[in-house]
């Protein structure tokens, strides 16, 4: 079944019953849709998650290394990380126009299959037109 | 433009409208999946360039059949032609170059391209799936268009829409190494996508490379070349061995202008009686409409000038 994923994150994730999370931002921690996510994406995996301590850049950099599976933070549209990590759909978003901050999770880049179910379980508890 | 070319001409120009549609169809297509896919990227600006042959060609065409020669431009327009050539050579092989530098990049980079999911009718899909249908789609249209571009190329003696029939195959042929690509980075293949570009571009740079050659090759006078390549046509030399023998002791010199053919005879006088340039042709008098003119310039009498000046 395609896709599946280079560094084979959903394979470990499913045989370690384990994903490691980190906030990018200390304001995502608190939000409901970043708990509602992480038991969503939970559910689906039958696995735990493991709150990592790092954020900002460094989290975003282990994200890129493969140490880190989700990054959860409030990132413009246009973020500059858009190139080095894989962004999934908005579960909320703050402000206007060019100015808003999106919450959503952040994934390594190619492993498309982890992408495509943290993207369903985003859509699965993101606010109503979030992503319009 | 020689008359017997009229019917041929108006079918080239029937077939490079619908090459244009069904192009852009094309460029549509692979436009809404592109996602991050180095593969997608390279065959979409791929089929994108190929729109500059067929829209040369029919700027070519229709200067050529329409434009007479004027003060500003007493020989005409048949060079046009040779002039789009060179602006499609050009276009080939300098975005080929700049493809295949974003292909190794991320081959040495290691990039890992990430394909995401959409929503379609209500149901969420893998867009790599929408990749492979598009590049499934955009193997059509070029493979039939390019087929029935050879003979009219060959008919006509254009290398523009030869180098269009080539872009033609190498678009299906770029389809077919894109479904390598994102077939590969379905499962799980992080290279095959920047692998497949990377041959994509080799193909691109290739093809740019033959056609500029051929197209300087005519700017600068050269002897023409075969239609398919850099080569000496064969029937120019033909020609020119058929001349050297009517004409011994002088030298020949062949050159094209667009699809037509001027010869210069040198150190020989002109024959007595008066022919038309086409009775020069050694092959097939169907392709005689090549020779455009023969012309022919006399032995110097460097003596006679030197006394001349004297006096």
């Amino acid at each position: 079944m395609l896709p599946r994923d280079p560094a084979g994150t959903t394979d470990r994730v499913s045989r370690d019953r384990s994903f490691k999370v980190g906030f990018a931002d200390p304001d995502a921690v608190s939000d409901p849709r970043t708990k509602a996510l992480i038991q969503n994406l939970e559910a689906r995996t039958d696995a735990t998650a493991t709150i990592v301590d790092s954020t900002g850049e460094a989290l975003l950099k282990h994200l890129a290394d493969g140490n880190v599976d989700l990054a959860i933070g409030r990132f413009r549209s246009d973020s500059p990380w858009q190139t080095d990590v894989a962004f999934g759909p908005a579960l909320t978003t703050h402000g206007r126009s060019a100015d808003a901050l999106e919450l959503k999770a952040a994934m390594r880049n190619g492993e498309n299959r982890w992408i495509m179910k943290v993207e369903r379980a985003s859509r699965a508890v993101a606010e109503p037109g979030a992503n319009d | 433009m020689p008359a017997e070319l009229e019917d041929a001409m108006r079918k080239a120009v029937h077939l490079e409208y619908w090459n244009l549609f069904w192009s852009s169809t094309i460029i549509i297509a692979m436009g809404l999946v592109l996602g991050q896919s180095q593969t997608m990227k390279t065959a979409w600006i791929e089929d994108t360039l190929g729109l500059v042959p067929p829209v040369m060609f029919l700027l070519a065409a229709r200067v050529e059949g329409k434009a007479r020669p004027s003060k500003r431009f007493p020989f005409g327009f048949h060079r046009v032609n040779g002039l789009g050539f060179f602006v499609a050579a050009v276009a080939l092989a300098a975005v080929g170059a700049i493809l295949l530098y974003d292909a190794v990049s991320a081959l040495v980079a290691a990039e890992h391209p990430s394909v995401a999911s959409i929503f379609v009718f209500g149901h969420e899909i893998w867009l790599g799936w929408l990749m492979i249908a598009a590049q499934l789609y955009s193997l059509v249209p070029p493979m039939i268009i390019g087929r029935k571009e050879l003979p009219l190329a060959k008919a006509l003696n254009d290398k523009l829409l030869h180098t269009d029939a080539l872009m033609n195959k190498a678009n299906w042929l770029t389809g077919a190494a894109g479904l390598f690509g994102v077939v590969g980075l379905g499962v799980g293949w992080w290279w095959a996508d920047s692998l497949a570009a990377a041959v994509i571009s080799l193909d691109i740079i290739n093809d740019g490379i033959k056609a500029l050659r051929s197209a300087t090759a005519e700017l600068v006078d050269g002897a023409p070349r075969a239609l398919s390549g850099p080569d000496l046509s064969e029937d120019a030399q033909a020609l020119c061995d058929r001349i050297r023998t009517e004409f011994p002791g002088s030298t020949v010199r062949l050159r094209e202008t667009g699809r037509l053919i001027h010869v210069e005879v040198h150190d020989h006088h002109p024959p007595e009686e008066s022919r038309h340039p086409r009775s020069y042709w050694p092959g097939d008098s169907d392709r005689s409409w090549r020779i455009a003119q023969v012309s022919f310039i006399p032995p110097t009498d460097d003596d006679h000038c030197a006394t001349k000046q004297g006096k």
